[in-house]
């Protein structure tokens, strides 16, 4: 129930998003007041960044959780198996990784 | 189910990855075809022992040879090894597993109960009545010690009752039948009626999983339905209708298919009217057998199989679903059936080719 909840907050909040830069980006491309726009471009910015980092990290939160419960079952009956289920435990931060470089490279 | 039962309450909710992981490490664990091909070769029990003590079964063996190293010993390992098994699983189920497999292994119930008035009217030991007893229902082995112990029918039914148990009301509502014939049949019907009926109503829903656990539920009503219908056959009702013998909840035989063969009077036309079900394949492969041995084992053993499959397919689904846990938890039952034929047929020096004829699935 949660899962779900949690799913249409998110997609609404990036609807919100989608709709919102290319209004600001199609008002840059009108040409009208420059330095007005200037620091909503960099808030647009900042707020995708943030989205980037934040929804990659939840990703690889939900990913870390469902592999977590699967891991700890596996572990209890095939405890030979512990340096795959840490690999596997560890393999979802790649998301996180790829969120931070991108978050890096908008604002950059 | 009883109210006696004290058992750890499920995981809420309906995670399947802890669960399932935990029932695949379980798996890989289950008897491999080498290993019984190599069981059937012993040349005695011991021998089969000495096999089986470095595997899953090897606890459970060293504690039940302390009496001595018989075949009864060993069924008593396996038996042990199966109840603690079905336990284990169902304590780490999550909520909806529970409920479902829990539904499904009602049927374990109703083999208990029946094995304890059938005993309790054939005047059997306690001891030899609990011997073919498995807890692995909602039933516990204490509460099946109790039920053993007592002194007759009448007393395993006031029992129930007074532990609140859902088989107690249609016992109970037989039990009048039984005291005027003395005829088991009404309250082995009554049970499965009941049964059947409970089983479906728990497992209503659109979900996935739901509807995978009442196929299951469904093969196994039809298998009995169609062998009630054999058995019709060969005997005269005496004005009796056949529809009371029907049992709801069936995946493919309905009332009215149940109620038309059960007017029919051979096998072949029997077959003729399952043309629409997957079991007159099943049902048409064993026909020669059926015929060479005129016995109706032939297709019961037919029915077992293709149930038997059915439920080991369930793995092969969602492998965040039910039917993980459904498969294993089959292939359990039907690898320690197969090692009850092996230590049975070695103890009396069957050949390995007619055991493995007699094996279900290996």
């Amino acid at each position: 129930m949660m899962d779900k909840r949690l799913t249409k907050v998110l997609s609404a909040g990036v609807f919100l998003i989608a709709l919102v830069l290319p209004a600001i980006a199609l008002a840059q491309d009108a040409g009208t007041a420059v330095v007005a726009v200037a620091w909503q471009v960099s808030a647009a910015k900042a707020i995708a960044a943030g989205l980037a980092m934040g929804l990659s990290a939840l990703g690889a939160a939900y990913a870390q959780a469902k592999i977590g419960s699967a891991g700890a079952g596996t572990l209890a009956e095939r405890p030979e198996v512990a340096i795959w289920v840490i690999t596997l435990q560890a393999l979802p931060e790649v998301i996180v990784l790829l969120g931070f470089v991108s978050a890096i490279m908008i604002n950059g | 189910m009883s109210a006696q039962t004290a058992t750890k309450a499920p995981t809420p909710g309906r995670d399947y990855g802890y669960g399932n992981a935990r029932v695949r490490g379980m798996r890989s664990r289950l008897l491999s075809a080498r290993t019984f091909d190599e069981l059937m070769t012993s040349s005695d029990v011991n021998k089969i022992i000495q096999q089986l003590i470095d595997t899953e079964y090897g606890p459970d063996i060293e504690t039940a040879i302390i009496h001595g190293r018989t075949p009864a010993a060993v069924d008593e390992a396996f038996r042990a090894n199966m109840v603690g098994t079905f336990q284990k699983v169902m304590g780490f189920l999550n909520a909806e597993a529970h409920d479902l497999v829990g539904t499904l292994l009602g049927r374990w119930d109703l083999f208990n109960i029946k094995s304890i008035i059938r005993g309790k009217h054939m005047h059997l030991m306690p001891e030899e009545i609990e011997d073919g007893l498995y807890a692995v229902g909602a039933l516990s082995p204490a509460e099946l010690h109790v039920l053993v112990q007592l002194e007759d029918i009448r007393a395993v039914v006031d029992t129930l009752v007074t532990w609140g148990s859902p088989y107690a009301v249609p016992l109970r509502g037989a039990l009048a039948a039984y005291g005027e014939g003395g005829n088991l049949a009404s309250l082995e019907l009554a049970l499965d009626k009941y049964y059947s009926g409970w089983a479906a109503e728990r497992l209503s829903g659109r979900r996935a999983n739901v509807v995978l656990a009442r196929r299951i539920l469904g093969l196994q009503v039809d298998s009995i339905n169609l062998l009630t219908t054999f058995r019709l056959l060969k005997n005269d009702l005496g004005g009796i209708s056949p529809r009371i013998f029907f049992l709801a909840g069936g995946a493919y035989v309905s009332e009215d298919l149940f109620n038309t063969m059960s007017g029919l009077s051979d096998v072949d036309e029997v077959l003729d009217a399952l043309k629409t079900t997957p079991y007159a394949r099943q049902l048409e492969a064993v026909i020669a057998t059926y015929v060479e041995e005129g016995s109706l084992s032939v297709f019961e053993r037919a029915l077992e199989d293709y149930v038997m499959r059915k439920a080991l397919d369930a793995g092969r689904g969602d492998p965040l679903g039910v039917g993980i846990t459904i498969a294993y938890l089959w292939a359990k039952q039907n690898e320690v059936t197969n090692l009850r034929i092996i230590v049975k047929g070695t103890a009396v020096g069957m050949p390995s080719d007619r055991m493995r004829k007699e094996l279900i699935i290996v």
